[in-house]
């Protein structure tokens, strides 16, 4: 189920908590995914294979929790999978601005994904962000209607950024980074689930689900922006930080995206659409496909590409909407350091 | 009873055994928790023994070459140093001055340490990149918040002309927008202006305060009191009353704002941190500096 080593094999269902994955046998299961798959060719990516699900929605005001619902019962996630879990949602909470409500993941799709693990009998779901720019979370909060929204739904919010925070290792090893500081909040969640913004980024291409999860690096311990990351090279800083998490699933919100000088200052781009997956690099390499976007040209997924998951086609089975129902092209940044991520 | 009282109340209960703050009750102490929660209470002159433990926690938490880690048990970042220096220096009327070794080390680490220099690259980032301020963590770049801690620390220990101390009120004066206010530290990126934060901008404006009043100031506190009236998240609120008064530029309903703010529910419970800048916001009415070495403020009402 996470990342590093559920869609090895197709046939392998249960859902493994992060508390197993992260504990003794963690690193084991990482380590045999990556080592002993050595031998796979680049075209079969050391064996990953992977669903992504695309959920047409053009509105925020749409049954969404029924197309998560959809979404999670097409990508095999059963009620087995869910009941009696604690399940930590992240979305992508960075700023507010007036007249800039793409920056964030819509309210109203983190509720209908609350609502739809709550109907497979979740035991708890939570929303916790660590904003990168922004220290004062219950500002963003509040501009953002996400407060307001979480209160309805009888949702909790946990700030990662002064969280408690425990070391880990380094699952990965792409930055030179030994370990990694993690908040406790996200160590105790069974299941986390990345909760994007389908945007284009000035740095790096594309911020999706992988992308997102720089957010649960505690800003305590890593700055606002969390410049330790960059200086690490933010592309390898991605992968390790997947690696070490292991979220369980992407629920991106594309229903708005945005486009140009992302993941700020860029200018709304309706890709009416969600894209789900339990393999959070094939689901980036669907939203790229989606974008209409290069996704070779996109260096973490390139890397990642065997390491984490499958970004080739025809390692990756797309359910619901075929890409081609929604594929809309992204404009991104008119600079070099980019012009491999647009398509020719 | 009035919020004040409750906010104290509650701030004095969620110390830890230690005597310090976490940025939660019952979590690890925090040396920027601790350090406001320090600074408030002494604004409400609440008796030094209820607060005087939480800075011996600041002094366990120091590294023998004086930097004061974010959080217990962690050896780095050291970004709240210059805090601790300035709760320190509440203790300073005392005879002898019980941590003058702690206030000492930890202002030779903040002169010993920099952000990082990077090459200049004027077509991404606006800001003058040569000005060395302070970073979040040892080994990166220079940044508002941290630089605008160390300042407050250089300025409250009589190190207003030390040359780090001028190079970072440049670093803080290149980094304000001219249509007000500052943001983490990144003015343009790329083609695009981006947009202040009010939070920062009281920090920044609070480190600022003795300097000459230069021309982005006014738009600074412009941009202040048009969206403070309608924040009502402590942090934001508290940092950005505290920026406004050290020019002398406290909104006249500033009281009221503060007593909604402690009042209103949010889904996000808050903390130490959170009571601590709204007390410290309705105590103090001017420069923040001012108070701390002379060991009691003016006191407002």
């Amino acid at each position: 189920m996470n990342a590093g080593d559920s869609t090895c094999t197709t046939t392998k269902k249960r859902m493994l908590s992060r508390r197993e994955v992260l504990g003794a046998g963690g690193a084991l299961l990482l380590g045999g995914g990556i080592g002993g798959a050595l031998w796979h060719g680049v075209r079969h990516e050391h064996g990953y294979r992977a669903e992504v699900f695309v959920g047409k929605a053009d509105d925020y005001r749409a049954d969404l929790a029924g197309l998560v619902s959809d979404g999670l019962r097409t990508l095999g996630v059963s009620r087995n999978d869910i009941a009696g879990k604690r399940v930590l949602l992240k979305p992508n909470l960075v700023e507010t601005a007036v007249g800039r409500a793409h920056i964030n993941t819509h309210p109203a799709v983190v509720v209908a994904a609350a609502e739809a693990l709550r109907r497979l009998d979740a035991l708890e779901v939570i929303v916790a962000e660590g904003q990168g720019h922004r220290r004062d979370s219950r500002l963003v909060l509040d501009e953002s209607g996400m407060g307001q929204a979480l209160a309805q739904a009888g949702l909790t919010f946990v700030d990662l950024n002064h969280d408690d925070v425990v070391e880990v290792p380094n699952a990965g090893s792409w930055t030179s980074l030994k370990s990694l500081y993690l908040p406790r909040t996200l160590l105790r969640a069974d299941l986390v689930v990345s909760m994007p913004k389908l945007k284009t980024h000035h740095w790096v291409g594309v911020t999706c689900a992988m992308k997102n999860l720089f957010g649960v690096m505690p800003g305590v311990v890593y700055g606002w922006p969390k410049n330790v990351l960059h200086w690490q090279g933010i592309d390898e800083a991605i992968l390790d930080i997947n690696a070490t998490v292991r979220p369980a699933l992407a629920i991106v919100d594309g229903i708005v995206g945005m486009e140009g000088d992302g993941p700020i200052m860029g200018t709304p781009k309706p890709a009416d659409c969600l894209i789900m997956g339990r393999n959070l690099v094939a689901t980036d390499a669907t939203a790229s496909r989606v974008m209409g976007l290069n996704t070779y040209g996109l260096k973490y997924l390139r890397i990642g590409s065997g390491q984490l998951g499958p970004i080739h086609p025809w390692n990756i089975t797309q359910r619901g909407e075929p890409i081609e129902a929604v594929e809309t092209r992204f404009d991104v940044l008119d600079k070099p350091h980019l012009a491999q991520v647009v398509r020719a | 009873m009035s919020w004040q009282r409750t906010l104290i109340d509650r701030l004095l209960a969620a110390a830890n055994d230690g005597g310090g703050w976490g940025y939660r009750p019952q979590s690890p102490t925090g040396a920027e928790p601790t350090a406001i929660a320090c600074l408030a209470l002494h604004a409400h002159a609440v008796e030094p023994d209820r607060w005087d433990r939480g800075l011996a926690s600041l002094a366990t938490l120091q590294r023998p070459d004086g930097g004061v880690p974010a959080v217990a048990g962690m050896a780095s970042p050291c970004w709240p140093t210059g805090l601790a220096v300035m709760a320190w220096m509440l203790a300073c009327s005392r005879s002898p001055q019980p941590y003058e070794n702690q206030i000492d080390r930890g202002v030779e680490w903040l002169l010993a340490t920099a952000g990082r220099r990077i090459s200049p690259r004027p077509d991404i980032l606006a800001h003058d990149q040569t000005l060395q301020g302070w970073p979040w963590v040892e080994g990166t770049y220079s940044w508002v918040e941290p630089t605008a801690y160390a300042t407050l620390a250089l300025r409250t220990t009589g190190r207003a002309a030390h040359a780090r101390t001028r190079e970072a009120v440049k670093l803080l004066w290149n980094r304000a927008f001219s249509d007000g206010g500052w943001n983490y530290g990144n003015v343009r990126v790329f083609e695009n202006t981006l947009c202040p934060f009010p939070a920062t901008t009281g920090v920044a404006l609070t480190a600022l305060a003795g300097e000459p009043r230069e021309a982005c100031v006014a738009p600074a506190v412009d941009y202040l009191n048009s969206t403070l009236r309608h924040i009502r998240s402590p942090v934001s609120l508290g940092w950005g009353l505290l920026g406004l008064a050290s020019w002398q530029e406290r909104p006249e309903e500033a009281d009221t704002w503060l007593a909604q703010c402690a009042t209103a529910s949010s889904v996000q419970a808050p903390g130490p941190l959170e009571d601590g800048l709204l007390l410290l916001a309705a105590a103090i009415p001017g420069p923040l500096t001012s108070g701390v070495k002379g060991g009691s403020y003016e006191r407002r009402g």
